[in-house]
């Protein structure tokens, strides 16, 4: 929290190549805090791999990432966690021979710093357990609390992939295609909840659902080729010519 | 148990059953009834707790290891060189310096170890497994070199009670007690929040680190527990025997451990038990007389459990218990 | 003993290893399978050159042939049968499948052929001493450095020069890509599975004379294996070529002056090795 005004996530001058290919070009880049906001940008554009920068997952070969204005680049997934980004990915990434509660009670263990200890059963963590049941319910996952993950379709999967993000209690929550691979008449279930969360949390989402993007967004950045290629409010890019052409086009063709 | 809640069933899962006594209550009639066994029974109750260990780190960390040996010898060694230099033949003490070697090795190696994955850290269990052999086979002075160290004897554990040569019976209800003790510290490791995060990175790391746990530190943690536990199983088995030699850091007992508890069913803290009593009844009848057989039908029974049964005895178990369930239910 | 005489001792030794580890490489590197059974291969075709040479008078070049060929195929079944089922499962899967493997195959020759350890009676132009200039050396360890660097030449220009060779390149550095590109990489495997196997094969036929030949071949060596393996880096010809000799020749050195354990150091060296570069000493970064 060193300045006021400074968003909750920022890039200055990103770059990351793999080998010869660039998958991000001087991005810069700003979530809000608060903010709705939406990353477009046809396959292969290097959305993923955004999200893996600003999570740690992946180094840039050049420029910053901060957050709340300090910088990040440096640190470790575990601790920029830590500092309140927590992330879904676009294939689910879940403890699969464990229980949906389980897998949330891992990741809220985490965020109240009791993973590591030994000697309580992990049963007798009321404050866990609760706060799981809570995001499980919320989800409408309750049916399922106790249920493996391989047991379950992969649409119910997807939203598991979301309480454990809630779990982390985020300040800046990063989607990837959350909504891929949920049947449309659960997508609100999804919806609801990121509705819900508070006004504080700045939500950047990645989806090809125009709908869901137009509905959802306060904001949106078009990412083409590892590079920004247009940002403003969903009217403006939706008045964009050339994005209409380069992404719009194409998504409704395909 | 359907009846409960998934938070209710979390919330007891770590209470004990009425089942997990019968281990116990087998072992203590397995002492009255087999008296000409005892010697045997401690072997078998020795290789429960090294296959408990090994499952620490492989059933619920998920770390696939070649080398655990090295930390059952480490511990065997311990015991062995303060008994023959140093007199220092007070049992329960042996213990406790075998926990703190293998541990501390086990610490080490696993900080500079647990860096890697897959078939590098593979490579590297094995590689610092026979560094150790080797290097016991090369300081000869102190470790007897290829011969080891015979004919050790041991004092009177708390002062009390004797290791009596001819029926083992002291030996085998001490190394029960031991075996009682480091199991009641694994299975409230594994209940613990502690626990349930090894299995958070034995089920997907890239998601272990996302939810920003410091997966490295809490592997080290497990695999340097579990490295005592093997010193302990270690050091009993040169207190019970009286001897120790290289056999107790080679590659055939790493494999043979490995082979014990994939037998039971590892990760499910009683497949250790299983898998210990079944193969070694088996070895035992059928390894003397027919030991070629023997090892033809172990070679078998691995591509079988690899292809078919992956959760072993246990988990074969399971899988007829929830299908006898299924047909009773519908 | 002079410096010569030592290298060329454990270059003869390194050659062997070369031979039987280089298909393990391939495949490890390929598909990132365990495959501790790899020394099986390389003992059952030793046993099929020796006693097809003792039994039917076969002569030695016909017997690697004939080493080549049934190892080949049999190890086309069990990978169709078997492997093949285990490429998506974990490693302790694989390391359990192939130690069972392992145990199978010694004590089927334990029970069939005898415990005994086997020779290959090596053909007479091959015997004695061949008079280099410089030196005297025995004719068969100056023959198998010959035909260990013909095979990596070989190798190399089938991995260099074919197409075959660059898919194989291509899935050993980027497998989801080259699958994406339209390369079939489980025939890969299969493909290089049985060449691998049966040079390994032809290698425990060569090697009888310097790593012996008996049922527990498989065991004894599977450390060794492993290194040269980890050392060259996965799916490296020519890393493995490297490494194999250097291993060969340390171990060689180690043996004559520190008969007593000397091979503390090779163990000491991979595990620092390993460390530094987990991908060995010729990989790739990240492979
Ligand atoms: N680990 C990697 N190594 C090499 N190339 C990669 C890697 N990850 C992604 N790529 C490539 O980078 C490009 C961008 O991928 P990605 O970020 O997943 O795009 P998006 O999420 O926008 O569809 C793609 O061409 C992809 O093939
Ligand atoms: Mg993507």
């Amino acid at each position: 929290m060193t300045e006021a005004s400074s968003p909750a996530l920022e890039t200055r001058g990103l770059c990351k190549n793999f080998g010869a290919l660039e998958v991000a070009r001087e991005v810069n880049f700003r979530l809000e805090r608060g903010a709705r906001h939406a990353l477009i940008g046809p396959n292969g554009a290097g959305k993923t791999t955004f999200i893996n920068l600003l999570t740690g997952v992946l180094l840039p070969s050049r420029g910053n990432i901060l957050l709340d204005g300090e910088d990040v680049t440096s640190l470790a997934q575990a601790t920029r966690v830590k500092r309140g980004i927590a992330r879904t990915f676009q294939i689910n990434q879940l403890f699969r021979g464990l229980t949906v509660q389980e897998n949330v009670c891992i990741a809220v263990a985490e965020r109240l710093g009791v993973g590591g200890s030994m000697l309580r059963p992990a049963g007798k963590r009321a404050d866990v357990i609760e706060e799981a049941s809570r995001l499980i319910e919320m989800l409408k996952l309750g049916g399922d609390a106790g249920r493996r993950i391989i047991e379950l379709p992969y649409g119910r999967q997807r939203l598991v992939e979301i309480a454990i993000a809630l779990g982390l209690s985020p300040r800046a929550l990063l989607l990837d295609e959350p909504a891929a691979g949920i049947p449309s008449a659960e997508s609100h279930i999804l919806l609801d909840a990121i509705a819900t969360l508070p006004k504080d949390i700045a939500v950047l989402i990645i989806e090809h659902d125009m709908d869901l993007v137009f509905r959802f967004a306060e904001r949106i950045t078009v990412l083409v080729s590892g590079a920004i290629f247009a940002e403003g409010t969903p009217s403006e890019i939706a008045a964009n010519r050339e994005v209409r052409s380069v992404y719009l086009g194409t998504a409704l063709d395909g | 148990m359907a009846s409960f809640t998934a938070a209710e069933q979390l919330a007891r899962r770590h209470r004990f059953q009425w089942w997990e006594t019968l281990p116990w209550i087998a072992a203590l009639a397995a002492f009255f009834a087999f008296p000409n066994y005892l010697a045997f029974g401690t072997q078998v109750l020795i290789t429960i707790l090294f296959a408990l260990s090994v499952d620490l780190v492989l059933g619920y960390a998920g770390i696939v290891t070649l080398g655990h040996a090295a930390f059952f010898g480490a511990g065997a060694y311990t015991v062995g060189m303060l008994a023959s230099h140093f007199g220092w033949t007070e049992p329960l003490s042996g213990l406790l310096a075998a926990a703190l070697v293998a541990g501390a090795v086990g610490l080490v190696s696993g900080l500079v170890l647990l860096r890697t994955t897959g078939l590098t850290l593979l490579m590297l269990t094995l590689c610092t497994m026979t560094l150790l052999e080797q290097a016991a086979n090369m300081g000869a002075a102190w470790t007897g070199g290829f011969d080891g160290i015979p004919g050790l004897s041991f004092g009177k554990i708390l002062g009390l009670f004797s290791f009596d040569v001819l029926y083992f019976r002291s030996q085998y209800l001490y190394v029960l007690t031991v075996l009682l003790i480091c199991f009641l510290i694994a299975r409230t490791l594994i209940y613990s929040s502690f626990g349930q995060s090894l299995t958070g990175v034995r089920e997907n790391l890239l998601r272990m680190h996302a939810v920003g746990a410091p997966v490295r530190a809490r592997l080290v943690i497990a695999y340097a527990i579990s490295a005592a536990l093997a010193g302990v199983a270690g050091g009993l088995f040169t207190q019970a025997t009286g001897f120790v030699n290289l056999a107790v850091l080679g590659l055939e007992r790493a494999a043979g451990v490995l082979i014990v508890l994939i037998l039971g069913g590892y990760g499910r803290l009683y497949g250790a038990f299983v898998g210990a009593v079944a193969y070694m009844v088996l070895e035992h009848f059928l390894a003397k007389a027919y030991p070629t057989a023997w090892q033809l039908g172990i070679g078998i029974v691995l591509v079988v459990v690899a292809l078919y049964a992956r959760n072993g005895i246990l988990g074969l178990a399971e899988t007829l218990r929830g299908k006898r369930r299924q047909r009773s239910a519908s | 003993m002079d410096l010569i005489t030592i290298l060329l001792g454990g270059l003869a030794s390194g050659m062997v290893l070369f031979i039987v580890s280089v298909g393990l490489s391939v495949t490890m590197g390929l598909m990132g399978f365990v495959n501790l059974a790899h020394g099986g291969f390389a003992m059952l075709g030793g046993y099929v050159i020796a006693l097809s040479m003792q039994h039917w008078g076969l002569p030695f070049g016909w017997a690697l042939l004939l080493g080549f060929i049934a190892i080949a195929a049999l190890s086309v079944v069990l990978e169709r049968l078997f492997y093949s089922r285990l490429y998506r499962a974990g490693e302790l899967d694989q390391v359990l499948f192939t130690i069972g493997l392992v145990f199978v195959m010694t004590a089927s020759v334990t029970l069939g052929i005898g415990p005994t350890s086997q020779s290959v009676v090596l053909p007479d132009w091959l015997k004695g001493q061949t008079d280099l200039g410089f030196i005297q050396y025995r004719t068969y360890s100056l023959a198998l450095i010959a035909a260990g660097s013909l095979l990596v030449l070989a190798l190399w220009l089938g991995f260099e020069r074919t197409r075959f060779g660059a898919r194989i390149r291509a899935a050993v550095d980027n497998r989801r890509m080259a699958s994406s590109l339209g390369v079939d990489v489980g025939r890969l495997f299969t493909v290089t599975f049985a060449i691998g196997s049966g040079l390994a094969a032809v290698g425990g036929g060569l090697g009888a004379e310097i790593l012996g030949l008996d049922p527990n071949y498989p065991l004894r060596y599977l450390v060794y294996f492993l290194i040269v393996v980890s050392v060259g880096g996965l799916g490296r010809v020519t890393g493995v070529f490297f490494a194999a000799l250097l291993i060969g020749v340390l171990d060689f050195v180690l043996k004559i002056y520190f008969p007593k354990g000397g091979t503390i150091f090779i163990y000491a060296l991979t595990l620092m090795l390993l460390l530094a570069r987990p991908q060995g000493l010729f990989g790739k970064k990240g492979s």
